[in-house]
């Protein structure tokens, strides 16, 4: 019989070949003890020496069933029934152990589904993902940041790349354009110039109409056309197939619609354009300087990518891209952006000598490389987060397994005596709590899809379409059921080694030696669980602290009932001094809004991480880093900035309307700069002069003294305050213009914003309009909101978890519980220092050990632990001598 | 779970030889081929039921032995196992294998 068959017949007539083995092993009893009378012996003597020769009926079965083909399948089936009945007959304890592994297992899942959608594969919608690659220049001394690529650096590595095929560029950054159908007024939509190639090279395909090809031609302004994304076609045209081949106006250029991207593709970054332009038409979205684009390398514009020829590795690709880019580098070093003075510390820049760039293909994700790094520092904090619920979980559900095992031991023992090896046990033992682990896995991977578009909810309003795709595909549910697998492993080992170690004699007897061994591994349980859950309770706590602090107290001004809305006057091509004339009047009229309390104009909102910086000079002040200038962050702003905003002037006046474009320039400076500027002296009355524009490039602007006529405080973001300066709207020019409303009470004044700029002139769209607050919501503050978020649910679950574990413990062992739960809190508190070091080392800059923060936790786990511990303490106290007498 | 040590630990690697040459005779049953190996080693070598069947069972899924079912000498239903052709082949490689041992041991120990 060959194997293949063996294991047929043993898995599937699986009955006919145990009453096959069973008749066999009686006969052969049988026969021994027939011998035996037959050689003179009693009929019960022969008995028994016949079994003692066997070995046992059933221990002489299992032998053989060992080595028959398929024992080990066989013996998981026969595990996995066994370990389902269990499970049933204990629905309480499996449906808690599940849930909390499911809790556990979603929330690993959702923080992995989010990096997987964000870093670790290509955006959704295109063809053959793996085989695509991003093209990356690098300036890591920089920082992490992005490092765009010139176009005739596209061309060259198209020409010269023998790894890659199709190489393709695009604008990370959809840029806002006006846009007018027909005879209707401008409204605003978000473009993105790409190579004509793009499509083809990604395999996305037209809905209708037809993408960019062949047809097209790069040369400036040669091909007027533009392709629609499936979601503005939709939104915006009733997905009406009669669009292609109409005019639409963008930025007033006009352009035939010729197709639509097919449904899903949302373009290659996490921000989703409306339309997409071919090359030659750059000028749409940069009229200055358009067809300087294409054939210069000083202004890189375009993200690259590309497809790996077939049978090449990324690394390969890698290895030729740095080589090609290295060489373009030195061929044409990239000329300095600044002119030969050093980067202002702060900004982000590096000085221009040291500037040094890497070329390479990275796997393609949504994500640029440059800020791979932070999203992954990011998404790594969330997942030890959460990753401490799984381990609480874990440590609760090995805990009752292990209390279970307890209880388990008789029957255990007697599985031994009938010849069960210990392996066996072990591997029966861990097939149960698999079982319950995938439950848990499986609930867990339904879970992550709710919590991971609760966790996209959380993301403020962008000013831009953002594109989350955070699919589950095989790779997350892989990762679910390793992890699930894994915990499982983790946690129902110790347990079922014990279990198996029962000794058959004293476990039959109803003693119980090794209790205490079990017990100090019990022990050890619900220390590490009371520890991680302080932990996780600890690090919540400071987080939402950060949060507090960042978004309330720490800004310097209200941005409460404060709407903004803002403009771009180019757009409708304003001039200086048509555009300064708009202002004024936009200004009044927002004014008149009845809901409006006060209203001014800035060139733009204060917001964090948005700087403009100018060139200073300072008589009888120099910068103390050597510098030839001191580098402020200016702002233009209208007369009532201040007071609309909540920023108290601390001496000096306010601009009135004379400060105007003939009058004397004057300037507002925050209290910090006054005091670096002009140490222990009055500010006001000095001067600064200051250059716009680059001082040191080829047409250096003439340089402006203005005159301090007023000091006000500093606005922070979390960090430390900027060098401010802030200048009258009307004596220095800027075409975007955000207007700022606060209004009286609950009434939002957006719409009304709105419509004062379309009524004053309905060619110029609207780019954004909304509250203060949403537009503060920044990269930091974001993180750090959806943080505090996760580690507030998180922190709470693993609070309930950690309670259900001593109560678990002590209704085991009243004497220690206190003791092992105040163990527990020292681990944790030690624990939640280090995690305090560490958070305060991050960007969110946490405090690392406020002492709030560690008392408060620790009380809340004191109450906790007392609830957990009481509850059964009473029960113990009040049970009736005699029931406990009779037990004995 | 401890084993009584015994006789049978010899037998690692020749329970296989034994088994094929004592069917070589003809069928029969598990505890008949206990016997036969008694008799054929003169009570050297006893073959305990718990080695016995699992070795039997594996020499039958790896083809050597066929069995069948037949009545037991108490009128039960016993199993009968029997050398199939490739058993037959085995046990002659089995032979020629152990002749050539038995010489190296042979010439080892008088050496």
């Amino acid at each position: 019989m060959s194997r293949m068959k063996s294991l047929w017949r043993n898995l599937v007539h699986r009955d006919r070949v145990e009453r096959d083995l069973d008749d066999e092993v009686r006969a052969a009893v049988d026969e021994l003890v027939s011998e035996k009378i037959r050689a003179g012996e009693r009929p019960e003597d022969a008995r028994r020496a016949a079994m003692l020769e066997i070995g046992g009926v059933e221990a002489l079965k299992e032998r053989v069933r060992d080595v028959r083909a398929g024992a080990l399948m066989d013996e998981l089936l026969q595990d996995v029934r066994y370990a389902t009945r269990l499970l049933r007959r204990n629905p309480l304890f499996a449906l808690t152990a599940a849930i909390s592994l499911a809790i556990g297992i979603g929330a690993t899942t959702t923080i992995f589904t989010v990096a997987n959608g964000l870093l670790l594969r290509a955006t959704e919608g295109v063809s053959a993902p793996d085989g695509l690659v991003d093209i990356v220049r690098t300036e890591p001394r920089s920082g992490p940041g992005i490092t765009q690529i010139s176009y005739p650096d596209l061309l060259e590595i198209r020409r010269r790349t023998v790894t890659l095929e199709n190489v393709f560029g695009y604008q990370l950054q959809p840029r806002p354009v006006s846009m007018r159908i027909g005879g209707q007024g401008a409204s605003s939509a978000f473009v993105s110039v790409v190579t004509t190639n793009y499509f083809s090279a990604l395999g996305v395909t037209a809905a209708p109409g037809r993408l960019f090809g062949a047809a097209d031609d790069d040369r400036p302004g040669a091909s007027p056309v533009a392709v629609l994304s499936h979601g503005f076609w939709t939104r915006r045209f009733q997905a009406d197939p009669a669009v292609i081949g109409q005019v639409v106006g963008l930025n007033d250029e006009a352009l035939t619609v010729v197709g639509v991207a097919r449904e899903g593709f949302r373009g290659t970054s996490v921000v989703a354009p409306d339309l997409w332009l071919p090359t030659s038409m750059i000028g749409v979205v940069e009229s200055q300087r358009g067809e300087r684009l294409l054939t210069t390398r000083e202004a890189p514009w375009l993200m690259l990518g590309g497809r790996l020829k077939a049978g090449v590795s990324r690394a390969r690709a890698s290895a030729e891209i740095a080589t090609i880019g290295q060489a373009l580098e030195l061929e044409a070093p990239t000329p300095p952006l600044g002119g030969p003075f050093n980067a202002p510390p702060g900004s982000g820049m590096v000085d221009v000598a040291a500037r040094v760039f890497l070329w390479s293909a990275e796997v393609a994700s949504p994500i640029p490389a440059g800020m791979r790094l932070i999203v992954a520092g990011f998404l790594g904090l969330l997942m030890v987060l959460v990753s401490l619920v799984l381990v609480i979980a874990c440590a609760n559900v090995a805990g009752v397994l292990l209390a279970r095992a307890a209880e388990r031991r008789r029957e255990i023992a007697v599985r031994v005596a009938i010849g069960a090896g210990r392996a066996r046990l072990v591997r029966q033992l861990l097939t149960e709590t698999m079982l319950l682990f995938l439950l848990g896995g499986a609930a867990g991977l339904l879970l992550a899809r709710g919590m991971t578009s609760m966790l996209v909810a959380l993301l403020p309003a962008f000013p831009v379409p953002v594109s989350l795709s955070l699919p589950l595909d095989v790779r997350v549910m892989a990762f679910s059921v390793g992890v699930s697998l894994l915990a499982a492993a983790l946690s129902g080992l110790a347990p079922a080694l014990h279990a198996s170690k029962a000794d058959v004699v004293s476990a039959l007897k109803d003693e119980a030696p090794g209790a205490s061994d079990r017990l100090r591994l019990r022990y050890g349980f619900v220390v590490a669980q009371v520890a991680f859950s302080l932990l996780l309770v600890i690090m919540t706590g400071l987080l939402a602290q950060t949060f507090d602090r960042v978004t309330a107290a720490g800004r310097g001004f209200d941005p409460t009932n404060v709407d903004v809305a803002s403009v771009d006057l180019s757009m409708a091509g304003y001039t200086e001094v048509t555009g300064r004339e708009f202002a004024r009047t936009l200004v009044e009229r927002v004014r008149a809004i009845p809901a409006v309390e006060e209203a001014t104009l800035a060139d733009r909102a204060p917001e964090p991480g948005s700087r403009s910086f100018g060139f200073l000079t300072v008589p009888g002040a120099t910068p103390s880093d050597g510098q030839p200038f001191f580098f402020a962050n200016w702002t233009l702003v209208e007369p009532g900035y201040f007071s609309t905003l909540r920023i108290p002037l601390t001496a000096g006046r306010d601009f009135t309307a004379r400060d105007s474009a003939g009058a004397q320039p004057v300037a507002i400076v925050s209290r910090s700069t006054a005091e670096e500027f002009w140490p222990g002296e009055d500010a006001l009355g000095k001067n600064v002069v200051a250059r716009f524009g680059n001082p040191t490039g080829p047409n250096p602007l003439p340089a402006v003294t203005f005159e301090i006529v007023g000091i006000v405080r500093d606005l922070t973001f979390g960090g430390p305050s900027d060098r401010a300066l802030y200048i009258p709207f009307q004596q220095r020019y800027m075409s975007t213009l955000t207007v700022l409303a606060r209004s009286s009470g609950d009434r939002r004044v957006m719409a009304d914003l709105r419509a004062a700029l379309t009524t004053m002139d309905p060619n110029m769209p609207v780019l954004s309009a909304r509250t203060l607050e949403s537009q503060l919501s920044g990269p930091v503050e974001t993180q750090l909101r959806v943080a505090a978020a996760v580690a507030g649910s998180v922190g709470l679950v693993g609070l309930l978890l950690a309670a259900v574990g001593v109560y678990g413990v002590t209704a085991l062992v009243l004497r220690h519980s206190m003791i092992l739960v105040a163990i527990g809190t020292a681990v944790g508190l030690t624990l939640g220092a280090g995690a305090g070091r560490l958070l305060a080392a991050s960007r969110f800059g946490t405090p690392a050990g406020d002492p709030l923060v560690f008392a408060a936790a620790t009380l809340l786990f004191a109450a906790a632990g007392f609830i957990a511990c009481y509850v059964p303490v009473r029960r113990a106290t009040r049970i009736n001598a005699m029931e406990a007498l009779r037990y004995e | 779970m401890p084993m009584p040590r015994n006789r049978e630990s010899l037998l690692q690697g020749t329970l296989d030889l034994l088994i094929l040459k004592a069917l070589v005779s003809g069928e029969l049953h598990g505890l008949g081929v206990s016997r036969r190996i008694d008799r054929m080693t003169g009570g050297t070598f006893v073959v305990q039921p718990g080695s016995l069947f699992p070795a039997l069972h594996r020499l039958e899924e790896a083809g050597w032995l066929a069995s069948s079912w037949g009545p037991s000498e108490n009128n039960r239903r016993a199993k009968y196992y029997r050398l199939t052709k490739a058993g037959t082949r085995q046990l002659g490689e089995e032979v020629a294998l152990w002749n050539r041992i038995t010489v190296a041991m042979a010439r080892a120990l008088e050496a």
